[in-house]
């Protein structure tokens, strides 16, 4: 599946968009570690819906080329930087599909705004914070230690710290000039809304819930050592029409080591119109 | 920052970190660094009894051995400088220094919830200490983000804010109101105001940010290079600052910028090293552990702390398998390294005159006080440089400066024009 690059200003901000397929607009929100912040192009996992869907997947302020990371110092400002989004794309009613950092984004316009979200898939979502089940220290963990191990951010990302998937994204040193400088780029704009409180979640979040229309769907990995999956079971609670499916020794980038479990739960839920 | 009334030489100044200097090897076996995760049940309240007064023994000897002043700096939650507080230990100096400046470099802006606290605190030293402030400011690195766990990306902003807040409270008379993008004040009005007039001395921080570099230098603050590297390293920062400096409309001085290097100055080479050996390299095993040396190292940077072209620099410039000052096993590598400098007078006298020859550095910070140096070892090397290396340094310096970086005096400058210009 070839994905083409477009730009778009929102908000008076510009935006990268990396898109691709054709049917109904998904957009999809980047976690952290992810496309635009991992790499430039799409994992398998995006190629996949967009066998289904047209994927729209901008990148963050200050990620790619999208400009006005100067405005953004707290996650609402992103919440509205994609509202803003999708009234410069003319979506009404948004289906979302959002992971990690992507997927706390979601919820806090879904919170704002719930008129126009029509459909929720979040991957491991970040956004609480359940006592005892504190975001993993990626900030920390995104350095090397020793000069050049990284496999503390592996155990974080991934199930299988010491498997080829992970080894391959994150391998111990440097990874590309181009890459390191996208994943520093990325850790920059999340240091920015998501590292006061430590780190990424929005103690108002979870008593706003309730306001979310949107039919959800939470996809997590039971072993997700980045964001524990006790904070998923709070969000199924607490999103009025919200279920939570669980991947059997899955890690945080689920989507990224097990597309295929993960494409199973998202895109009957995200096709159908109701939840699966 | 060099003002009319400064000699126009090289200034030497004495730097202390005042480190825990009780730890063993079960310390290098038992944890990655000595850094915010150090286990603080390792601290003994009692064998800290009556040290941070040695310490400050050891900072008024320079003083009385005629130094241009003294050197305090904050660090959190580390075996590195026990100096959370600075400025406690800068009011417990005050009626004690006889001559010389008390240098904080610097108080931690982004950590106050209003930086108009620090405006406080300085003003409160420079009436104390009747006008020997010399004011730093650092937005802090890795160390201190993830201490305070505070935002490293918004930390940048916050700094440059809340300096432009402090220096508002100390220059505009009040009340005066502020308004930032991170900072909002309705009455800026401290009591009490500064002693030195418009302001102290102001310095700042910096590794090897062109950003940094462009802040300190449009607002006529001094810049103090605070990477640990070799002489052709520092070059590299200084002579880009000294450019930067031209650029925005200012006239360079070397007094503008400052290095921090550790000295160990013994009768000949050999008793230098023989006298220094465990506390150097206590220094670059324990104290650097997870900070300068490979071992331990991530906390030291913490991300979004640089613009990403910042960074990209920075990755294209640097090798991460390259050894770090705390990587040095021998003395091979320390003088290698040459931040570490041991030696006899004419040794250590050379060197330093290379980084104010070379580099143009003005502003000379010694760490005397080295690892676990005890306090004998190090008011003799205090001493004997203060004897020996001073003096020849203080009159090179100022016969290079007059020359290149002539200053008018103080007289000639008020009888020509009625605000003396600072250059």
């Amino acid at each position: 599946m070839k994905s083409k690059t477009r730009t778009v200003v929102a908000g008076g901000k510009s935006v990268e968009i990396l898109e691709a397929g054709k049917g109904p607009p998904v957009l999809y929100l980047h976690g952290v570690y992810d496309v635009h912040s991992l790499q430039g192009e799409m994992f398998a996992f995006h190629e996949a819906l967009a066998e289904s869907f047209t994927v729209i997947a901008p990148a963050h302020p200050g990620c790619g080329e999208s400009t006005g990371i100067g405005e953004i110092s707290n996650i609402e400002d992103l919440a509205f930087h994609y509202l803003d989004l999708l009234d410069a794309l003319d979506i009404r009613s948004a289906t979302i599909a959002g992971f990690c950092l992507g997927g706390w984004i979601a919820t806090e316009m879904a919170v704002r705004n719930p008129e126009r979200i029509g459909r929720m898939a979040l991957i491991a979502p970040a956004g609480l914070q359940e006592p005892g089940a504190s975001v993993g220290d990626f900030f920390m963990y995104s350095q090397n230690r020793d000069g050049g191990i990284m496999r503390e951010l592996r155990e974080l990302l991934f199930a299988d710290a010491d498997g080829p998937i992970a080894n391959g994204i994150v391998p111990d040193g440097r990874v590309s000039v181009s890459n390191e400088v996208r994943r520093y780029k990325s850790l920059t704009i999340t240091g920015r809304v998501g590292w006061e409180p430590p780190y990424l979640h929005d103690r108002k979040l979870r008593g706003r819930l309730r306001r979310i229309t949107a039919p959800t769907m939470l996809v997590w990995g039971d072993t997700d050592r980045m964001i524990p999956i006790a904070n998923g079971r709070a969000y199924s609670e607490n999103i009025p029409q919200a279920s939570l499916r669980i991947v059997k020794g899955g890690g945080h980038s689920v989507q990224i080591e097990k597309p295929d479990e993960v494409l199973a739960h998202v895109v009957p839920f995200l096709k159908s119109g109701k939840d699966s | 920052m060099s003002t009319t009334s400064e000699p126009n030489r090289a200034q030497l100044f004495s730097w202390h970190f005042m480190p825990w200097p009780y730890l063993d090897e079960t310390f290098e076996k038992k944890y990655e660094s000595g850094w915010i995760t150090i286990p603080n049940s390792e601290f003994d309240p009692e064998k800290a009894r009556g040290l941070y007064q040695e310490y400050l023994d050891e900072l008024v000897h320079a003083d009385e051995m005629g130094y241009d002043g003294v050197v305090l700096n904050e660090h959190h939650q580390n075996i590195y400088g026990l100096m959370p507080a600075p400025n406690l230990l800068a009011a417990a100096l005050t009626p004690r220094m006889k001559n010389g400046k008390i240098v904080v470099l610097g108080n931690l802006v982004p950590l106050h919830f209003r930086p108009l606290r620090v405006a406080e605190e300085y003003a409160m030293l420079d009436c104390m200490s009747g006008g020997k402030m010399v004011c730093g400011f650092a937005p802090g690195g890795g160390h201190e983000a993830f201490s305070y766990s505070y935002s490293m990306p918004l930390a940048r902003e916050r700094f440059w804010e809340g300096i432009d807040l402090i220096v508002q409270a100390w220059t505009k008379p009040g009340p005066t109101e502020f308004y930032g993008k991170h900072y909002q004040m309705r009455y800026v009005n401290p009591w009490p105001q500064p002693l030195q007039r418009p302001h102290p001395p102001i310095w700042v921080p910096g590794s090897n940010s062109i950003e940094t570099m462009y802040e300190v230098a449009k607002r006529g603050f001094c810049y103090f290079v605070s990477t640990r590297s070799k002489l052709a390293g520092v070059k590299r920062s200084t002579l880009r600052f000294e450019e930067i400096v031209g650029e925005v409309g200012q006239t360079f001085h070397p007094n503008k910028m400052g290095l921090l290097l550790s000295v160990y100055v013994g009768e000949t080479d050999e008793i230098a090293r023989r006298e220094s050996e465990e506390a150097v390299f206590y220094f670059t095993r324990y104290c650097l552990k997870g900070h300068l040396r490979r071992a331990g190292r991530r906390l030291t940077m913490a991300p979004g702390g640089l613009t990403p072209k910042s960074y990209q620099s920075y990755l294209e410039n640097s090798d991460v398998t390259s050894k770090l000052l705390g990587d040095a096993e021998n003395w091979k590598d320390i003088d290698e390294m040459g931040s570490i400098i041991v030696g006899s007078p004419e040794t250590v006298r050379q060197k330093l005159w290379e980084f104010v020859n070379d580099a143009h550095i003005g502003n000379l910070l010694i760490q005397f006080h080295i690892g676990n140096l005890s306090k004998e070892k190090t008011l003799k090397s205090q001493k004997l440089f203060a004897e020996t290396v001073l003096p020849k340094l203080r009159a090179d310096s100022q016969t290079l400066f007059e020359k290149k970086y002539p200053v008018k005096t103080a007289a000639a400058a008020t009888a020509t024009s009625k605000k003396p210009k600072s250059v």
